[in-house]
């Protein structure tokens, strides 16, 4: 019973995807702040640490405003679903070794499913939000997330076919510095498409500020605006987690094997998403939609084909 | 010139005479007359309507129309008059629009604020003013502001209340079975601006938008009139926060030639160089706006970094970093301390080690470059059909530039040439912005190098040369000047009357006018992604838009 209990709330449950919103918001601020030529948050704790820490309560505590004319239930009821739904995931990953919340044969379906169902629970808060910007906000990310998770589950099959299972964790075991450089193709169209699910240059549609204000974000404030904040952190994590699940052998480190190395990798995919970020405009929904059809596509189902042909080679015996 | 005289000498006209080195003025005595004049200008290939100025003389009676005529390609231009009476029932003439696209919203801005009825106007409307003033005309010298001013509380529920009531009737005419909608892109939103596009859309897709302005009407024509010829200069400089220096230097012209006053070599070195130093602080923001506008901060940020440097100059030179008011008619207002070069050089040198980051990162931007290359363009017919100017016009690759189609301050000494790009996408005004901006720089190190040199010769005091007395009260006149502003073409037209202590009337013709005039042509079909990139292309400042 506590070990369910530490598990909801400690980890890696709700603790530890605020610490990681709190510490991951900060993060990404002084990374932008330092390819912008700015200083960043810097007064409060070391280095503005505890900024965004004030910030969130702030906007936790604030008055959270329904406006006249929403679905009350739509507009309030979402950022929770959607948050929860954020957070799943990391109970199918093996953030070390052999701690496994949910262990099961369909982690990989478990995570991409539960990836994949996220953007239509944001579609909904733009639809209840009964606004011209939020529901084109709310088209706009079902539009992209429908042409993005095509290419994001074949990528994130390829290990799946490579080592013949959809268990995390075995697939964890299995990898190796050779297997990386057979599923390095993959990663690349799961990280290109990790961009657009994630709304992030150059496919930041979705939201983009400068043509519908703020998307499915823009009639929110106080509470349910900080919900949806945790909400994308925690997505945030569940991608990254899968890719070095995936990808990067998760846990498995130089010399000995710990959470460090998971959280190293997350961190490491997360400042290739940031530079990306601060060196790419966005483009329009159209061109993202011929460029996931026509390339995106096409390229994962050839790399199925290459991971089919490398393991009919090389893993014949696994 | 002679063919335009021609043309002239067929009519009824009071005068015919040369004014400057390129411009003819003229005046018309039978207003029946316009149309079928206008019609010859334009085969003549007078195609811009550079702008509509009435000017209010309540004693004589007259209301006087100004249309000044440009040819971009040859630089020809005509400042053509006629009057009207005055009587608001009697005060109308013949529209242009029909043949000049470019003046439409001139002659809606005349309507608005003289009250000079238009015929034929497709689309005469009430532009800019607010709706407390609907059926009045601010402008007419004998509107009473005070009475309008006291009187806040109704205004403002006027203002409300038709606020309240375009929110009601909006959509009322719309199909309610198709998915059209009506988004408003301002006045409040992320990217606008104090500028409002109702945009008619189906979707994403764009069916036509109409830009509402009038946010920052600060009435800045009617503000000079009340205040001393130095004191204008305050009025005059808000033009446009980013680049106010250049419009001093126009107005300053203008008082000038009424005056009778020639400025020292050091004022118009120095008028230069300002005026450059302005140009590139303006220019910054409007590279960094470009991307801001599609989702990018980063070299706007960038931007901000080096423009701080050429602003410290600014600073040591006039004590403000934006409204320096450093400009005034005689010259400039300060003396040089030489160390202030100091503070120069170190902008040059910040702009010299960073401005190949910018170029290879952002200029060669393979991302931008699927955005922006065929969206927004604009041929060079259009150009000068709609009357446009600056980096919009020569990205089209239309050759105009006042620097050095009608020098001022010491722009003939510097051998100047034109920068044009090609296609006039908006890629194309990008890249041309990033151009002007090398390019100004280079104007700075020689205006200054020129500067030091002189200065080590003698033949130019620093702190005595500086400001010529021009007397406090002025003639009767009027004069027109124009100044190549960062935007484009700023055109001043200023009147005085005898032993004038103010301005009379100053018109304003600011380049962002006609810039925004080609939104709905540009957008249409487009769709909602195209806004705010296509708007940032033109390089609009709402200051000048509204004045």
């Amino acid at each position: 019973m506590t070990d369910i209990l530490f598990e909801a709330f400690i980890f890696p449950g709700l603790l530890y995807v605020l610490v990681w919103t709190v510490g991951l918001y900060w993060f990404f601020r002084k990374f932008m702040a330092a390819l912008h030529k700015r200083v960043g948050p810097s007064f409060n704790g070391i280095a503005g640490s505890y900024q965004t820490l004030f910030d969130l309560s702030k906007l936790l505590t604030k008055e959270s405003i329904t406006p006249v004319g929403v679905n009350p239930y739509l507009f309030s009821m979402m950022p929770l679903f959607s948050l929860i739904f954020a957070m799943l995931p990391s109970a199918f990953i093996p953030w070390m070794d052999g701690s496994v919340v949910i262990d099961t044969q369909f982690g990989l379906l478990a995570l991409v499913v539960l990836i994949g169902i996220e953007p239509f629970l944001l579609f909904l808060t733009g639809f209840g939000s009964n606004n011209k910007y939020s529901f084109l906000g709310g088209i706009r990310i079902l539009t992209q997330s429908i042409s993005m998770e095509t290419t994001f589950l074949l990528a994130a099959l390829s290990p799946a076919v490579l080592f013949s299972t959809m268990n995390l964790g075995t697939i964890v075991e299995q990898s190796s510095w050779f297997s990386f450089f057979i599923l390095f193709p993959g990663f690349i169209l799961y990280f290109i498409s990790l961009l657009g699910l994630l709304e992030q240059p150059p496919f930041n549609i979705p939201d983009a500020e400068q043509e519908i204000v703020n998307g499915f974000y823009t009639e929110y404030s106080g509470t349910n605006f900080f919900i949806l904040q945790v909400a994308k952190f925690a997505e945030f994590m569940a991608i990254f987690a899968g890719a070095v699940t995936l990808f990067f052998g998760a846990y498995k480190g130089l010399f000995f094997d710990s959470f460090f190395f998971f959280f190293i990798k997350m961190l490491l995919i997360a400042i290739v998403m940031m530079t990306i970020r601060a060196a790419t405009p966005r483009i329009t929904l159209k061109q993202m939609l011929s460029f996931s059809w026509k390339y995106m596509v096409p390229l994962a189902l050839l790399n199925l084909a290459w991971v089919l042909f490398a393991k009919s080679i090389w893993f014949m015996g696994v | 010139m002679n063919k335009i005289r021609n043309i002239l000498e067929d009519f009824d006209c009071e005068y015919i005479e040369d004014y400057k080195k390129v411009w003819l003025k003229t005046k018309i005595n039978s207003k029946d007359d316009l149309l079928s004049v206008a019609q010859k200008l334009k085969t003549e290939g007078l195609s811009s309507l550079s702008t509509v100025s009435p000017t209010d003389f309540l004693e004589e009676n007259i209301m006087e129309i100004n249309y000044f005529f440009e040819d971009l390609n040859t630089k020809r231009n005509l400042w053509l008059k006629v009057d009207l009476p005055r009587d608001e029932k009697l005060c109308e003439i013949e529209s242009l629009t029909p043949l000049f696209p470019s003046a439409n919203w001139h002659e809606r801005e005349a309507f608005s604020m003289f009250g000079v009825q238009f015929l034929n106007h497709p689309d005469l409307r009430d532009i800019i003013k607010s709706e407390d003033f609907k059926g009045l005309y601010p402008f007419r010298v004998d509107f009473d502001w005070e009475t309008h001013e006291k009187d806040i509380v109704s205004n403002m529920n006027k203002i409300v209340s038709s606020f309240k009531k375009e929110q009601e009737e909006n959509e009322v005419d719309l199909d309610i079975d198709s998915s059209e909608t009506i988004l408003n892109w301002g006045p409040t939103h992320p990217a606008s601006g104090p500028i409002r596009l109702r945009v008619h859309c189906d979707g994403e897709e764009i069916i036509n938008i109409d830009p509402d302005i009038g946010y920052v009407w600060r009435a800045l024509e009617h503000l000079v009139t009340k205040k001393d010829f130095i004191g204008a200069i305050v009025a005059v400089e808000r033009l446009c926060f980013m680049d106010n220096i250049n419009s001093m230097v126009g107005y300053a012209m203008a008082v000038e030639e009424i005056a009778g006053v020639e400025i020292t070599p050091f004022a118009k070195w120095m008028r230069v160089l300002l005026g450059e130093v302005a140009r590139v602080s303006s220019h910054f923001m409007g590279l960094g706006g470009f991307f801001n506008n599609m989702g990018l901060h980063t070299l706007a940020m960038w931007n901000m970094d080096t423009r701080e440097f050429f602003l410290d100059f600014l600073e040591s030179y006039s004590g403000a970093r934006i409204a320096t008011a450093s400009v005034e008619p005689g010259g400039v207002r300060y003396g040089l301390d030489m160390s202030m070069f100091d503070e120069l050089q170190k902008a040059l040198d910040k702009f010299d080690t960073t401005i190949d980051e910018v170029d290879a990162i952002f200029v060669n931007n393979p991302t931008m470059k699927l955005r922006a290359n065929n969206v927004g363009v604009l041929s060079a017919d259009e150009i000068c059909q709609y009357g446009l100017s600056g980096i919009v016009a020569r990205a089209s690759g239309v050759k105009t530039d006042i620097r050095i189609d009608e020098p001022y301050a010491a722009y003939d000494e510097l051998d100047l040439k034109y920068i044009t790009q090609e296609n006039g996408s908006a890629k194309d005004r990008f890249v041309m912005l990033f151009k002007e901006l090398k390019n100004s720089v280079d104007i700075i190190k020689k205006a200054k190098a020129h500067i030091q040199k002189s200065v080590d010769n003698k033949e130019m005091n620093p702190t005595k040369d500086h400001l010529v007395k021009v007397p406090k009260k002025l003639p009767k006149g009027e004069a027109i000047s124009r100044v190549e502003w960062a935007r484009g073409e700023v055109l001043m037209h200023l009147v005085t009357k005898e032993k004038a202590k103010s301005p009379y009337r100053l018109k304003m013709r600011a380049p962002s006018f006609n810039h925004t005039m080609m939104l709905n042509h540009l957008l249409k079909g487009q769709t909602l992604s195209d806004i705010p990139l296509i708007f940032g292309s033109l390089y609009i400042c709402q200051g000048d838009l509204d004045r």
